[in-house]
């Protein structure tokens, strides 16, 4: 096959990557993506252009790039609900991704820190944990790094090696400087860093996809402030649509927006896709063939796919007849240390923040960890100097029932927790699960008229345990801080998990982008759902390309290595159908 | 990133309820003209609420964001929050509909056009669920996919004709009307959307005279002249805010909830 035929099921991190690797080595290269193009110009010779994104709140709060949730709603249910055969707990925004061309990037943080060896290797390393499904990946942080490379160099990442810790260059090393220099130092990041420091921790310039100089026809970040959860409106980020996508379309790919797949179609005897069936625009159902199929939709909407794609040859799932699918769903668990000075460090100011500490990755077996009965904890990395936005503060002050009136006013004037505040945010691993799972909600359609997906999820002791380990710390640093006048430290995951998990009033502040799991990678047919390329174990032709083939979750942001994944799984089915 | 507001908890069964008749169509560009006759006029009705209703949301928005003479500085009445969430209410006036400023700019930071003005159509799909969101299921099958959904514009109907009578009533039962069960879910509803508009972009019809910025020190949109590297790295030179310790461990006592103080060293 010397021209082979790929549809791509979603145009984010993984599906842009593959999209640009496999059209670059010569392949008929569709890409279907259920949301609308918010990005004109995208794949013409003069580039993305008249971008809608902008410095505005409101609209990032009315469904613009994200997801629709009238139109596509989830529903949840603890593992406590589903042990008592309740249907589901909430229905609503369950950790939703923008649907859109380009996927989460389009208002990622663009932050992009590596695993780490270890990750790779957790069960091996440091054994099984009761109750949570700990396995080890089927390749190495040695067998990703030149895809690192890659990844990075066409994304234009920046950071500073020689500020980097030892151990986090022993753990992902590295051959190279970053291809930029860091953003200017935000003075809120600066401020608990120089706190970290007096207590022997080490933050460092956060490694990050934003331009800090014109890089690939793109501008410096301006440091607008309004970075995480917004479209860049200058295109200073690097992205899948801006990095991959774009130069796939002007290589030839096709880009098919508001394309919701909702079948993937398969040969008589199973074995094999032949292409997939989508609704377009108009809701009309169409068909196409393909030689190969990559699925890219994101943890949750890939397993629903999967699961959508039952057939007699798969009675339980596209794929699942290790029961697998849709298993070990993860979510990172986020835990915050927060900073009031007197003066005004101005933490909106700049692209989130500029500053990481990799102290609490773990893992840490000392007494004090052993402790809480477990073997050893792990946090994650440190997101050093974040602040709120006007409506972000408004909304915190309303949290409290009845506050209105000139309270909320003096509070909006005086500010303590905007003008006043700094604070800092920990990625905790979240330990994969069997019985943290997704599957097709028996009731409750979308707009497409299919089964939603539903998230049953409960948080492991591990996580829990680990936030309020690592918690302290962070207030310790934030009370540590130049110039702090009252600090404290916030398990919100922990928080959400003990208040209602998706319907707790801490759901919105615990909510992640970070989905992982669902298709897990791995050796063993019976206890994996694909191989160590991402090929689906039991379909010569189906792949898989996003978060959902993750064996575990790690205490990083999880884009880069989603994207480093898939040019591997791209490189390998290239070498094997050109 | 904020999320979205509309959750399980505005979905309600609806019973037969009808939707009000759309008015004339109007381009983003007359929006200011279409919003200032309203306010001006006083007695004339809004884009979907009559007049009596948007008299009690005025009322009800200065009740929950003061101005003068209650506050120092302008609330939601300076604002024209009541206009920009009538606005809203009948964004499918808009052609394109007011749903979505557009970008990358205003004019406020160094452009010269404000693009933000040039609201972003919406597609079919997009359509749909803003239609379900702000008019409701209404019974048709194409909109009743998740179930029933109560749109905006009732919520709105039936919580303002449950205060009636609110905008002659003292400051104190005006309160009490407010928190009363019946009403508290609304008053919380009015309350996030006249945030968004008081402290949102004025290109959704609020924040007039940039009250809601200005008197909170946020500098709002800042695209396309941003930040220098100065300004990123450096405190400003004007005189911050007032805050002491005291004031600052009450703020994270009252408002984040479930903290835990930790104190920094005394000095």
């Amino acid at each position: 096959m010397s021209r082979a035929s790929v549809v791509i099921v979603g145009s984010g991190a993984g599906g842009s990557v593959a999209a640009w690797e496999l059209t670059r080595t010569g392949h008929d290269v569709l890409v279907l993506e259920k949301g609308r193009n918010l990005l004109p110009g995208i794949g013409t010779a003069a580039g993305i252009r008249h971008i809608p994104f902008a410095n505005d709140e409101v609209k990032a709060g009315r469904a613009f790039e994200n997801q629709d949730v009238v139109l596509e709603p989830r529903t949840a249910r603890t593992q406590a609900d589903a042990a008592s055969d309740v249907a589901r707990s909430f229905v609503g925004d369950v950790n939703t991704l923008p649907t859109t061309v380009g996927g989460g990037t389009v208002h990622w943080d663009a932050k992009v820190p590596r695993f780490w060896r270890q990750d790779f290797h957790g069960r091996s390393l440091y054994g099984p944990i009761d109750g949570a499904n700990v396995a080890d990946w089927p390749l190495s942080y040695e067998e990703l790094a030149r895809f690192y490379d890659v990844v990075e160099r066409r994304l234009g990442v920046q950071g500073d090696v020689r500020a980097m810790p030892e151990t986090t260059l022993a753990q992902a090393p590295r051959r190279r400087q970053f291809a930029m220099p860091p953003n200017p130092p935000m003075l809120a990041g600066t401020r608990l860093a120089a706190g970290a420091a007096t207590l022997g921790y080490h933050a460092y310039p956060f490694p990050m996809a934003v331009n800090s100089r014109r890089l690939h026809g793109r501008p410096r970040c301006n440091s607008c402030g309004f970075c995480s959860g917004y479209g860049c409106p200058i295109l200073a980020r690097g992205s899948a649509a801006a990095s991959f996508l774009h130069p796939a379309l002007r290589a030839g790919a096709r880009l098919r927006p508001r394309a919701c797949v909702q079948r993937v179609e398969l040969s008589a005897n199973g074995r094999r896709a032949v292409g997939v069936s989508y609704l377009d625009e108009h809701m009309r159902e169409r068909h196409v063939r393909a030689d190969v199929v990559i699925l890219a939709a994101s943890a949750i909407e890939t397993a629903r796919l999967a699961l959508l794609s039952a057939s007699t040859a798969h009675p339980n799932g596209l794929g699942n007849r290790s029961g697998q699918l849709g298993r070990n769903v993860m979510f990172h668990l986020f835990t915050l240390g927060i900073a009031l000075f007197a003066d005004e460090p101005h933490a909106w100011r700049g692209p989130s923040t500029t500053f990481t500490i990799d102290d609490f990755v773990g893992p840490d077996s000392s007494a004090g960890a052993r402790a809480t009965g477990l073997p050893y904890l792990k946090g994650g990395i440190c997101e050093v100097g974040g602040g709120l936005t006007l409506l972000e503060e408004a909304d915190l002050y309303t949290v409290v029932p009845g506050t209105w009136g000139t309270m909320l006013k003096d509070a909006m004037r005086t500010s303590p927790l905007r003008r006043h505040l700094a604070g800092l945010s920990m990625v905790g691993e979240d330990l994969p699960q069997l019985a943290n799972v997704v599957d097709l909600d028996p009731t409750i359609r979308d707009v497409y008229g299919l089964p939603v997906p539903r998230i049953t999820h409960t948080s492991h002791p591990f996580e829990i345990a680990a936030s309020h380990y690592f918690g302290p710390r962070l207030g310790a640093i934030c009370a540590a801080a130049p110039g702090a006048i009252a600090a404290g430290w916030l398990p919100v995951g922990a928080l959400a998990e003990a208040t209602g998990g998706f319907g707790s009033p801490y759901a919105g502040p615990a909510s992640t982008a970070h989905i992982l799991g669902t298709a897990r990678m791995g050796r063993d047919a019976e206890t994996s759902v694909v191989d160590r390329w991402g090929r689906m174990h039991e379909l010569d032709n189906v792949y898989v390309a996003d978060g959902s083939v993750f064996v575990s979750s790690g205490g990083f942001n999880p884009t880069l290595t989603i994207m480093a994944l898939s040019l591997r799984m791209a490189r390998h089915l290239a070498g094997r159908i050109g | 990133m904020r999320r979205d507001p509309v959750l399980l908890g505005r979905r309600q069964v609806l019973r037969g309820l009808g939707v009000g008749a759309l008015l004339g169509v109007v381009t983003p560009a007359g929006l200011r003209a279409a919003l200032g006759t309203a306010t001006d006029a006083g007695a004339s009705g809004g884009r979907f609420l009559t007049a009596g209703e948007l008299d009690t949301l005025r009322a009800v928005t200065a009740h929950l964001l003061p101005g003068p003479s209650d506050d120092p500085d302008g609330g939601a009445l300076e604002a024209g929050s009541a206009e920009a969430i009538d606005a809203l209410l009948g964004a499918f006036t808009f052609d394109p509909p007011l749903v979505h400023a557009g970008g990358p700019f205003s004019n406020r930071a160094g452009a010269t056009h404000d693009d933000m003005a040039d609201f972003v159509p919406l597609d079919p799909i997009a359509e749909l669920g803003w239609r379900i969101r702000l008019e409701g299921s209404q019974g048709r099958p194409e909109r009743s996919f998740a179930g029933d959904v109560v749109g905006l514009q009732q919520l709105y109907r039936d919580g303002l004709a449950r205060l009636a009578g609110f905008a002659a009533a003292s400051p104190a039962d005006r309160d009490a009307m407010l928190r009363a069960p019946e009403t508290i879910d609304f008053a919380s509803l009015v309350l996030s959307d006249a945030l968004d508009v008081t402290y949102g972009p004025p290109e959704y019809g609020g924040n007039r005279g940039l009250v809601g910025w200005t008197t909170t020190g946020w500098p709002g949109d800042v695209q396309p002249r941003g930040f220098t590297a100065r300004e990123v790295r450096e405190l400003d030179g004007t005189p911050p805010t007032a805050l002491d310790r005291d004031a600052a461990r009450a703020a994270l006592t009252r408002y984040v909830l479930g903290i835990t103080l930790v104190d920094p060293p005394a000095g």
